[in-house]
C-alpha cells in the first residue's frame, strides 16, 4: 500500500473522533448541520472500511498479509500498533454498515429525544473500530472504555425510569468488568513484560513454568471480561434488559457490541491458542459447553419473551452462544461458517431492533417523542428546540402495512434461519463442518446441530406469535404512517442480508481466507514485529 | 441477440419458476380495488407458464430429464438446479393448470370488499413456491421452497385475519408444516452426509448406499415426518381441518391439488431411494393406512361441507401414502395416478362447496337440503365429482381405486398388515362412498331448505366454468383413460421407476375379479350405511371413537406447555437483580483466576521481601483500616464512609509516592479531591436511611445467609488478590518494554519525566482514548442531568438553609440568602484569592510536565478544582452570571487540538502522533521543551478542564433548578419506553 | 514490604467486593472506588516494587535498573482517569435513578 492508503488504517478511528469533537463545539441548535455531518461521516466510514476490506482481500503482491500501522512511529512492541487483516476488515465493514443505517434511522425522530446523540453515536463507532484495529491489549482496554462510555450514554438516551435502572445495572457490571480487564492486562505484563498482542504470542512459549500459572490466570480473568461483553450465560442477563429498553437505533447499533467480545475471543484464541487452551479447545472445551448453555438459555428465553424487543435480545444471546460454541469446537473447518453466521446474525439483529418500533407503533400506538419533553424551565437553555417546527423528518410512504408486514416476515425468516437466507447459510456451513468429517462428529457436535435447528424453530414460533398479535389482531387505531427515513435503513439492512446470499460464494471464499489467516498466527506475529518504523524521527 | 436467445432457451424453466413471483410482486402493488386487473395478470402469467411447461413435455418422456443449473455455492454442493422430470412435469402441469382455474374462480368468488390484489399476490407467490418445490433438483433448494409454501399458505389461510379462527389456523399450519420442514432439512442434510451431494439426480442413482448406511433410519424418519406433516397424515393431520378457515379458492387449491400433495410428492420422488426396506414398509404403510381410515371415519361425521372434504382429503392422501408404502412398482403407479385424479375431483368439489356457501350463506349439512331445484347445473357437476370421489365406474376415481384394491390383494411381506389390507381397503372405500353420498344427498336432495341465510339461486355462469372443466376431465379420464391420461402417467411413472416400471393396463373394464367385487361391495355397503344411519349422522356433534382424541387440543396444550415451561425455566436460569449478577460474576472470576494456580501449583517468587519501612507500614495499615471502615459504614453513615474512602485514597497516594511514582501521587490526590466534591454534591439527593429497615421482626435469616455468602466471596477475592499480587511482586523482573522507554525517553522523546513522555508520546494513543472517555462521560452526565428529577422529599432546600432564609425573610432589611452569604464571606474571600495561585500552579504543571511530575491531566483537573472552588465561594447563580464557562466547547476544542497535533505528523510523512520537539530558552522558566507532544498535552489540559467543570457544574447546578409544573412531570412519569409493549 | 502491600491490595479488594454486593447504590459506588484503588496498586505492583528511585531520568544515557518501571505508572494514570470518569457517571446515574424510581435500591424497587 502506498503512503496515503497506509494512513487509511487509522482513519476509521480518527474520522468519527474528529467529527464528534467538531459537533461538540457547535451549539445543539444547529441540529441539521450535525445530522448532515454525522451521516456523511458514517457514509464515509462505509467507504473507508470497504476500501480496507478490498485491500486486505486482494493484496498488491503475494499472499495477503496483515497490514500494520505504527502509531507515533514507534516500532512494535514498544509503541502501539494498529493491525488490519481479513477479520478486522470484516468487522469494520459490519460496524460501519450498522453505524450508517442506525444513524439514518435515528435522524427520523430519535436523535431528538435527548441531547448530544450524534456525538455519542460517533464516539461509539470510534471505540468499536479502535477495538477491531488495535494490536495492543492495553490500548484495547482504552477503546473498550471509549465504546462502553458512549454506549452508557446511548443506553440512557431518551431517559425514563426503566432505561435508567437498566443502564445502572449495565454500567455497574461493565465497570466491574473493566477492573477485571485491567487486572488481566497487568498480570500479562507482569509475566511477559509486554503489551503487544503479537509480542505476547511470541513470548508465551518462553514463559517459565513458575510464571505460567500467573499468565494463565491473567488470561482467564481477561477471558471472563470478554465473555461478559459477549453475553455468555450466566454473565449476560444484563443484555436483553439493557438493549430491550434502549432507544431503537441505540439498541440496533449495540448489536455489534456483543460481537466485539466474540471478535476478541476469536483473535485471542487464534494468537494464543496454539500455546494455550485457555479460550477454546483442548482441556478448555468448557467454552463449547458454555456456548451451548448460552444457546439453550437463549432459546428458552426466546420462547418466554413477550415483547419483540426482548425477543431480539434473546436472539442476540442465541447468536453469541452459537458463536462461542462454534469457537469452542476449536475446529478450523467450522470457522468460515462461524464468520458467515456472525456477519448475518449481526445484520439481522440490527434490522430486528429497527423494525420493532414501527411495527409496534401500529399495534400499541406511538410513544416515541413524549420522552423528549423538557422537565425544567431552564432545560433547553442552549439546548435543542424544535426550531424546525416539525417533529419528524421525511415523508410517509404508502402501503405501510404491506411493507411492514413484508419486512417483518423477512426478518422473521432471517431469525429462523430458513434456507437460503444468510443465517441459514452460516448455520448450514457450521453443521456441514461438524457432520462432514466423522471424527469431529461426536455427541457434542450432534448436540450443537440439534441446538442450531431448535433455535431456528423457536425463533419462528416466537416470531409467529408476536407477528400475528401485532400485525393481524384488528385494532381501531389508524395505521401509523411509516416514515421513509425509518423504512430505508431497514431496507438497507435487509438488502445487505440478501446481498450476502446472492454473493454467497464470494463471501464464503472471503470467510475461508479469513479462517485460513486465523489458523496461521505466525503471519500476524511476523507482520507486526517485523514492521520497521519510518526512517528517522523529525527534529 | 442470438446469444441472449439461447440463454433464454436454456433458462426457460427458470423463467417459468420466476413468473409467479413476478406476478405476485405486480399484484402486490396494485390498488386495493383492482380485482379484475389482478386476476387478469395472475391468470395470464399462469397460462404462459402452463404453456411453456406443456411445451416441454416431449423432453421428459421415456424417463428423460431437463436440467438447468446455476452455480451458487459449489463448495457446499449448493447449486440452484431446476429439474423437470416426468413426475415433476405432471405436478407442474397440475399446479399451473388448476392454478388458472382457481384464479378464474376466485375472481368471481372473492368479494370486492376484500383487498383482492393482496390475495392474488399471495396466491401467485404460493404457486411459485409450489412450482419451485416440484422443480427442485437440489434437496436444500427443495426445502427452501417447501418452507416458502408453508409461509405463503399460512398467509392465505390467515387472509381473513380479522376472525380468530383464521389466525389460529394460519399459526397452526405454519408451525406444524415448517417444523416438519425443519425435520425434512435435517433428514436431507443427513442424506447429503451419506451420499456427499444434495443433487437429486446423483442421489437417485445411489439408493443402495443410502439404504445400507447406518444413518438410513434417522434420515428416513426425519424425511417422513416432514412429508407427513405436509400431507396432513396422522398424527399431524389436525392442522388441515383448521385450515378450512381459509377462503374456499385457497382450500380448493392448497388443500386438494397442491400443497398437501407436496409431502407425497417428496415420497414419490425419493421412492426409488428410500423405499423397499422393512422400515419404510411399516412406517409409511401403517401411517398411510391409519390416515386412510381415520380420515374416512372422521369425514363421515362432519357437518361442515369443507370439514367433510378436508377429512376426505386426509383419507385420500392416506391412500396414496399407503400405496407408496407398499413399496411395489404397481403400488407406486396407482399412487401417482391417484394423485392426479384426487387433485381434479377434490378441487372441483371444493369449488362447488364454495358456490353453495356463497349462494346459501351456510356450509352446514344439516341446514342444507334440496338445492338441486335452485341450482341444477351446479348440483349435476358436484354429483359427478362426488361420484368420482366415491369411485363410481366410468370416472377417474374409480380407476385408481381399482388399482389400489388390486394392490391391496397382493401379498407383500406376509404380515398381519397384508392380511388385514383387503378388508380395511374395502371398509375405507365404503366409508368413502358413505360420505360422498351424504355430501350430495344432504345438499341437493330432500325437501326444500327452510332456514337459509340467503335464498339460493344458480350462481353466475363464469364461476361454474372451472368446476365444469375439472368435472369434464374426471369424465374423460374415467371413460377412456388409456388415450387421455395414459401417456402422461406413463411418463411420470417411468421417471420414478425407470426400468422397474411394471406392466399395467388402464382399461375401464378388467372383468369380474376380486377388485371389482370389492368395489361393488364398497358401493353397496356405503349406500346401505347411509340409508341406515343418515339421521343419526345428522345428530352427531363429533366423530365417535376418535372424536375424543383431539389432536388440535393436544397441539395447543403442547404450545402452552412449552411457553409456560420456558417462562419457568427463565425464572430459574436467570435473574434481573444486580446483586445476583455481580455475585455470579465475582464467583466465576474467583474460579477462573484461581484455577490455574490450584492446578499448576501456586508458588511465590524467590525475590527476598524488601525490608518493611515503618512509616510505610503505618500508612498501609491506616489505608486498610479505612477501607474496612468504609465498607462497614457505607450503609447508614454516608458522610463517614466518604471520609474513610478519602483516607484510603490518600493512603494510596502516599504509597504511590513511596514507590517512586510521584505523577501517580499527584494525579491520584487531585482526582481524590474532585471525586469527593462530586460525592458531596450528590449526597444531598440521596434518601434518609431508616436504621430499622427490617422492622421489629429483626433481620431475617435469609439475609444473614446472603451476607455470609457475600462475605465468603469478598474473602475469596481478597485472598486471591493478595496471593497473586504477592506472587507477582516477589518474582524476579522479566525484561520488559518499560526499559526501552527509560532509554529513549530523553534521547528520542525529549523529556526526562518518562511517565509523561509515555503518556504523550510513546503511548499517546492511549491518552487520546482516555481523554475521549472523559469527554464522553462529560456529555452523558450533562445530558442526563438535563432531565434529572430529584425525588419528592429531597426537592426542597436543606433544613438549615431554610431556617436561615426564613430569618432573612422576616427582617425587611435583609434579603433572602444574606445569612448564608455572611457565613461564607471570609472563606469565599480566601477562595477568590486562591484562584490566581491555582491557575499559576496548574500552568506550571502543564509546561513542566514533560520533565517534572505533572502534565496536562493533572494541570487540567487542578484548574477545574480552582473553578469549582469559585462556585462554592460565591454561589452558583452569581458565578454563572459573571463568567460564562462553555465546558462543552472547551472539551471539543481540547480534543481537536490533541487529534490535529497527531495528524500534523502526516504532513511530514510520518504516522499519526509522531512527535518532534525542540528546547527553547525562556526567562524565569529556564529551558522549556517545545514539542508537538506538548501541544498534545495542551489539548489534554483543555479537555480535562472542560469535562470536569462540565460534570461538577452540571451537578452543582441542580440545586437551583425549578422543577416544571407537575403536569409535565406526571406526563413524564407516565411515559414508558418505546419498544416495550405492556 | 511486598507482603504488606499485597495484604493491603487484598483488603481493598475484599471490602470493595463486599460493598458492590450491597443493595444500596451509594454503597456500590463506594465499593467500586475502593476496588479501583486496589487495582491501581496492583497494576503498579506488577512493575515490581521500587523504593526511592529518582522520579525523573537524567539527560545522559540511562541505566534502566536504577529506575522504577515507568510503564505501569502510565497505565495506572490512564486507569485513574477512566475510573474517575466512570465513577462520576455512575454517581449521576444513581442520582437520576433515585429521582425517577424514588428509591436508592440498585434494582430501582425496594425488595419485598
Amino acid at each position: 500500500m502506498n503512503a496515503v492508503l497506509d494512513h487509511l488504517i487509522v482513519v476509521p478511528i480518527l474520522l468519527p473522533l474528529v467529527v464528534a469533537a467538531t459537533i461538540l463545539v457547535f451549539n445543539e441548535k444547529r441540529r441539521r448541520l450535525k445530522q448532515v455531518l454525522s451521516l456523511a461521516t458514517t457514509a464515509a466510514l462505509i467507504i473507508v472500511s470497504a476500501v480496507l476490506l478490498y485491500l486486505t482481500a486482494s493484496p498488491t503482491s503475494g499472499a495477503p498479509l496483515p497490514q500494520v500501522y505504527l502509531l507515533g512511529n514507534w516500532p512494535a512492541p514498544f509503541g502501539i500498533v494498529l493491525v488490519i487483516d481479513h477479520l478486522s476488515a470484516l468487522m469494520l465493514v459490519l460496524a460501519s454498515i450498522l453505524g450508517f443505517t442506525c444513524l439514518f434511522y435515528a435522524v427520523a425522530r430519535w436523535d431528538r429525544s435527548g441531547p448530544r446523540f450524534h456525538a455519542l453515536f460517533l464516539f461509539l463507532l470510534m471505540g468499536v473500530n479502535g477495538a477491531f484495529l488495535t494490536g495492543d491489549i492495553f490500548n484495547l482496554f482504552v477503546f473498550f472504555e471509549v465504546m462502553l462510555a458512549s454506549s452508557y450514554g446511548l443506553a440512557l438516551h431518551g431517559g425514563g425510569a426503566v432505561r435508567t435502572t437498566a443502564s445502572l445495572h449495565y454500567i455497574v457490571i461493565n465497570i466491574a468488568t473493566s477492573l477485571l480487564f485491567l487486572i488481566g492486562v497487568s498480570l500479562i505484563y507482569a509475566v511477559t513484560g509486554t503489551l503487544n498482542l503479537a509480542d505476547i504470542a511470541r513470548l508465551i512459549p518462553s514463559v517459565s513454568s513458575e510464571d505460567d500459572p500467573l499468565l494463565q490466570s491473567g488470561l482467564a480473568i481477561l477471558g471472563i471480561a470478554f465473555l461478559v461483553k459477549a453475553g455468555m450465560w450466566p454473565l449476560g442477563f444484563w443484555l436483553p434488559n439493557t438493549y430491550g429498553v434502549a432507544s431503537p437505533p441505540a439498541a440496533a447499533v449495540f448489536a455489534i457490541l456483543t460481537k466485539v467480545g466474540i471478535y476478541i475471543i476469536l483473535r485471542f484464541s487464534s494468537l494464543l491458542l496454539p500455546e494455550y487452551p485457555v479460550f477454546a479447545g483442548g482441556s478448555g472445551a468448557w467454552l463449547k459447553y458454555a456456548g451451548m448453555a448460552t444457546m439453550v438459555f437463549g432459546i428458552v428465553s426466546l420462547l418466554a419473551s413477550r415483547t419483540l424487543s426482548r425477543l431480539a435480545g434473546c436472539y442476540l444471546i442465541i447468536s453469541s452462544g452459537t458463536l462461542l460454541a462454534a469457537v469452542g469446537f476449536g475446529n478450523a473447518a467450522v470457522t468460515p461458517g462461524l464468520l458467515f453466521y456472525l456477519a448475518s446474525s449481526t445484520l439481522t439483529a440490527s434490522a430486528m431492533y429497527l423494525i420493532i418500533e414501527p411495527v409496534e407503533r401500529n399495534a400499541v400506538g406511538d410513544k416515541a417523542l413524549s420522552i423528549a419533553e423538557p422537565v425544567f424551565e431552564d432545560e433547553y437553555l442552549g439546548g435543542p428546540e424544535d426550531e424546525e417546527g416539525e417533529t419528524e423528518i421525511g415523508v410517509a410512504i404508502p402501503a405501510t402495512v404491506a411493507l411492514l408486514g413484508g419486512a417483518f416476515i423477512l426478518v422473521a425468516l432471517l431469525l429462523a434461519g430458513l434456507p437460503p437466507l444468510p443465517s441459514f447459510l452460516g448455520k448450514f456451513a457450521i453443521i456441514d463442518a461438524l457432520v462432514r468429517q466423522r471424527s469431529a462428529a461426536d455427541a457434542s457436535a450432534w448436540m450443537m446441530v440439534a441446538l442450531l435447528i431448535i433455535s431456528g424453530l423457536a425463533a419462528l414460533i416466537a416470531m409467529t406469535r408476536a407477528g400475528i398479535d401485532l400485525l393481524w389482531i384488528p385494532n381501531d387505531r389508524p395505521t401509523a404512517r411509516l416514515n421513509i427515513v425509518e423504512a430505508s435503513p431497514i431496507g438497507l439492512l435487509l438488502a445487505a442480508c440478501v446481498a450476502l446470499i446472492i454473493c454467497g460464494s464470494q463471501t464464503m471464499v472471503y470467510m475461508e481466507n479469513t479462517a485460513e489467516e486465523l489458523n496461521r498466527p505466525t503471519a500476524y506475529v511476523d507482520a507486526v514485529l517485523s514492521k520497521i518504523a519510518t526512517d528517522r524521527k523529525p527534529r | 441477440m442470438a446469444e441472449t436467445g439461447r440463454f433464454l432457451e436454456e433458462l426457460m424453466l427458470t423463467i417459468v419458476l420466476c413468473l409467479p413471483f413476478l406476478g405476485s410482486l405486480i399484484a402486490g402493488f396494485l390498488p386495493i380495488g383492482a380485482r379484475t386487473l389482478a386476476a387478469a395478470v395472475a391468470g395470464l402469467l399462469t397460462l404462459i407458464g402452463f404453456a411453456i411447461v406443456v411445451a416441454h413435455y416431449p423432453d421428459v418422456t421415456l424417463g428423460r430429464v431437463v436440467r438447468e443449473e446455476i452455480a451458487w455455492l459449489p463448495s457446499f454442493g449448493l447449486n440452484i438446479v431446476v429439474r423437470l422430470s416426468g413426475l415433476s412435469w405432471l405436478f407442474a402441469a397440475l399446479i399451473l393448470g388448476i392454478g388458472v382455474l382457481v384464479i378464474f374462480y376466485s375472481r368471481y368468488y372473492m368479494s370486492a370488499k376484500d383487498p383482492v390484489p393482496r390475495f392474488f399476490s399471495f396466491l401467485l407467490a404460493f404457486m411459485g413456491s409450489m412450482l419451485g418445490l416440484v422443480l427442485s433438483g437440489n434437496l436444500i433448494q427443495l426445502v427452501f421452497f417447501w418452507e416458502l409454501t408453508s409461509v405463503f399458505s399460512s398467509l392465505l389461510i390467515g387472509y381473513w385475519h380479522h376472525n380468530q379462527s383464521a389466525r389460529d389456523g394460519a399459526r397452526m399450519s405454519l408451525i406444524v408444516t415448517s417444523a416438519g420442514g425443519v425435520c425434512l432439512l435435517v433428514g436431507f442434510v443427513v442424506i447429503g452426509g451419506i451420499v456427499g451431494t444434495y443433487d437429486v439426480d446423483t442421489l437417485l442413482r445411489s439408493g443402495d448406499t443410502i439404504r445400507s448406511s447406518e444413518h438410513y433410519l434417522l434420515a428416513l424418519v426425519l424425511v417422513l415426518i416432514g412429508a407427513f406433516t405436509k400431507s396432513a397424515q396422522f398424527p399431524f393431520h389436525f392442522w388441515l381441518p383448521q385450515a378450512m378457515a381459509a377462503p374456499t379458492p385457497v382450500s380448493a387449491y392448497l388443500h386438494s391439488a397442491t400443497m398437501v400433495k407436496g409431502g407425497v410428492f417428496v415420497l414419490a420422488l425419493l421412492w426409488p431411494v428410500l423405499s423397499g426396506t422393512d422400515a419404510w414398509f411399516f412406517i409409511v404403510g401403517t401411517i398411510g393406512l391409519s390416515s386412510l381410515l381415520i380420515g374416512a371415519w372422521a369425514a363421515v361425521f362432519q357437518q361442515d361441507l369443507k370439514g367433510l372434504l378436508a377429512y376426505s382429503t386426509m383419507s385420500h392422501l392416506g391412500l396414496i401414502t399407503l400405496l407408496l408404502g407398499l413399496g411395489s412398482p404397481l403400488g407406486a403407479v396407482a399412487a401417482i395416478f391417484h394423485m392426479a385424479n384426487h387433485a381434479t375431483f377434490k378441487a372441483s368439489l371444493f369449488m362447488a362447496a364454495g358456490v353453495i356457501d356463497h349462494e346459501t350463506g351456510t356450509r352446514d349439512l344439516r341446514r342444507l337440503s334440496g338445492l338441486r331445484r335452485y341450482m341444477p347445473i351446479t348440483a349435476t357437476l358436484a354429483m359427478v365429482a362426488a361420484a368420482a370421489m366415491a369411485g363410481v365406474p366410468l370416472l377417474n376415481g374409480f380407476l385408481s381405486k381399482e388399482m389400489f384394491l388390486a394392490e391391496a390383494l397382493e401379498a407383500h411381506s406376509g404380515t398381519i398388515l397384508d392380511l388385514a389390507l383387503p378388508y380395511v381397503a374395502t371398509l375405507a372405500a365404503a366409508f368413502g362412498v358413505l360420505y360422498s353420498l351424504r355430501f350430495i344427498h344432504q345438499t341437493f336432495f330432500g325437501p326444500p331448505p327452510t332456514d337459509l341465510p340467503r335464498t339460493p339461486a344458480e350462481p353466475p355462469r363464469w364461476i361454474r366454468l372451472p368446476i365444469a372443466v375439472l368435472v369434464l376431465i374426471c369424465l374423460v379420464v374415467g371413460i377412456s383413460p388409456a388415450r387421455t391420461i395414459g401417456p402422461l402417467l406413463e411418463t411420470a411413472v417411468v421417471s420414478v421407476l425407470g426400468e422397474r416400471t411394471p406392466a399395467y393396463s388402464l382399461a375401464v373394464w378388467h372383468g369380474f375379479g376380486m377388485p371389482m367385487f370389492m368395489s361393488v361391495t364398497a358401493l353397496v355397503g356405503g349406500a346401505l350405511l347411509y340409508l341406515l344411519f343418515r339421521n343419526r349422522l345428522n345428530a352427531a356433534t363429533k366423530s365417535p371413537v376418535i372424536g375424543r382424541w383431539r389432536a388440535r387440543k393436544a397441539f395447543e396444550t403442547v404450545l402452552d406447555f412449552i411457553e409456560a415451561g420456558a417462562e419457568w425455566a427463565v425464572k430459574v436460569l436467570s435473574t434481573d437483580r444486580l446483586q445476583m449478577q455481580l455475585r455470579l460474576l465475582v464467583g466465576l472470576v474467583i474460579i477462573a483466576g484461581m484455577w490455574p494456580l490450584v492446578r499448576f501449583g501456586y508458588q511465590s517468587g524467590t525475590k527476598p521481601d524488601t525490608l518493611i519501612d515503618p512509616i510505610f507500614a503505618i500508612i498501609a495499615v491506616i489505608g486498610a483500616v479505612a477501607a474496612i471502615g468504609a465498607a462497614l459504614r457505607a450503609k447508614f453513615h454516608r458522610l463517614a464512609a466518604l471520609v474513610l474512602v478519602g483516607v484510603a485514597g490518600v493512603a494510596t497516594c502516599l504509597i504511590f509516592l513511596w514507590l517512586s511514582a510521584p505523577d501517580l501521587a499527584v494525579t491520584q490526590l487531585l482526582v481524590e479531591v474532585t471525586t469527593t466534591f462530586l460525592l458531596l454534591l450528590g449526597l444531598r439527593w440521596l434518601p434518609k436511611r431508616q436504621p430499622d429497615f427490617y422492622g421489629p421482626g429483626g433481620v431475617p435469616i435469609g439475609t444473614y445467609l446472603r451476607r455470609g455468602l457475600d462475605f465468603a466471596l469478598a474473602l475469596g477475592v481478597g485472598l486471591g488478590a493478595t496471593a497473586i499480587s504477592y506472587a507477582v511482586m516477589t518474582r524476579p523482573a522479566v525484561d520488559k518494554i518499560g526499559d526501552y522507554f527509560l532509554e529513549r525517553a530523553y534521547s528520542e522523546g525529549g523529556g526526562t519525566n518518562v511517565v509523561n513522555v509515555i503518556l504523550v508520546d510513546f503511548r499517546g494513543f492511549d491518552t487520546l482514548g482516555e481523554i475521549t472517555v472523559l469527554c464522553i462521560v462529560g456529555i452523558t452526565i450533562f445530558s442526563l442531568l438535563r432531565r434529572f428529577r430529584p425525588a419528592q422529599e429531597s426537592v426542597n432546600l436543606p433544613k438549615q438553609q431554610r431556617v436561615q432564609n426564613a430569618f432573612d425573610h422576616e427582617q425587611d432589611t435583609r434579603e433572602v440568602g444574606d445569612t448564608l452569604r455572611d457565613a461564607l464571606r471570609v472563606p469565599s474571600l480566601i477562595m477568590q484569592w486562591i484562584l490566581p495561585v491555582i491557575v499559576m500552579f496548574s500552568f506550571y504543571l502543564l509546561i513542566q510536565g514533560h520533565n517534572l511530575p505533572g502534565g496536562g491531566f493533572a494541570a487540567g483537573i487542578l484548574m477545574a478544582i480552582g473553578l469549582i472552588i469559585q462556585y462554592m465561594a460565591s454561589g452558583t447563580r452569581s458565578i454563572e452570571a459573571r463568567l460564562n464557562v462553555q465546558p462543552l466547547r472547551w472539551a471539543g476544542a481540547g480534543l481537536l487540538c490533541s487529534v490535529f497535533t497527531g495528524i500534523g505528523a502526516w504532513f511530514f510523512g510520518y504516522p499519526f502522533l509522531t512527535s518532534g520537539y525542540r528546547y527553547i530558552e525562556l526567562p524565569i522558566l529556564g529551558s522549556v521543551p517545545l514539542s508537538s507532544a506538548m501541544l498534545f498535552d495542551v489539548g489534554v489540559f483543555a479537555l480535562v478542564i472542560g469535562a470536569t467543570v462540565l460534570i461538577l457544574i452540571a451537578l452543582a447546578h441542580q440545586s437551583i433548578r425549578i422543577p416544571r409544573t407537575r403536569a409535565v412531570d406526571e406526563g413524564l412519569d407516565a411515559t414508558t419506553v418505546p419498544g416495550e409493549a405492556e | 514490604m511486598e507482603s504488606l502491600l499485597s495484604l493491603m491490595i487484598g483488603i481493598l479488594a475484599a471490602s470493595g467486593t463486599w460493598l458492590i454486593f450491597r443493595p444500596r447504590t451509594y454503597q456500590v459506588v463506594i465499593g467500586l472506588s475502593l476496588l479501583s484503588y486496589g487495582v491501581n496498586l496492583f497494576i503498579l505492583a506488577t512493575g515490581r516494587l521500587r523504593l526511592d528511585a529518582p522520579p525523573v531520568i537524567g539527560r545522559t544515557t540511562v541505566d534502566p535498573s536504577l529506575y522504577a518501571d515507568p510503564l505501569p505508572q502510565a497505565l495506572v494514570l490512564t486507569a485513574i482517569v477512566i475510573s474517575f470518569a466512570t465513577t462520576a457517571l455512575l454517581l449521576v446515574v444513581l442520582l437520576a435513578s433515585r429521582g425517577l424510581t424514588g428509591t436508592d435500591h440498585v434494582d430501582g424497587r425496594e425488595p419485598k
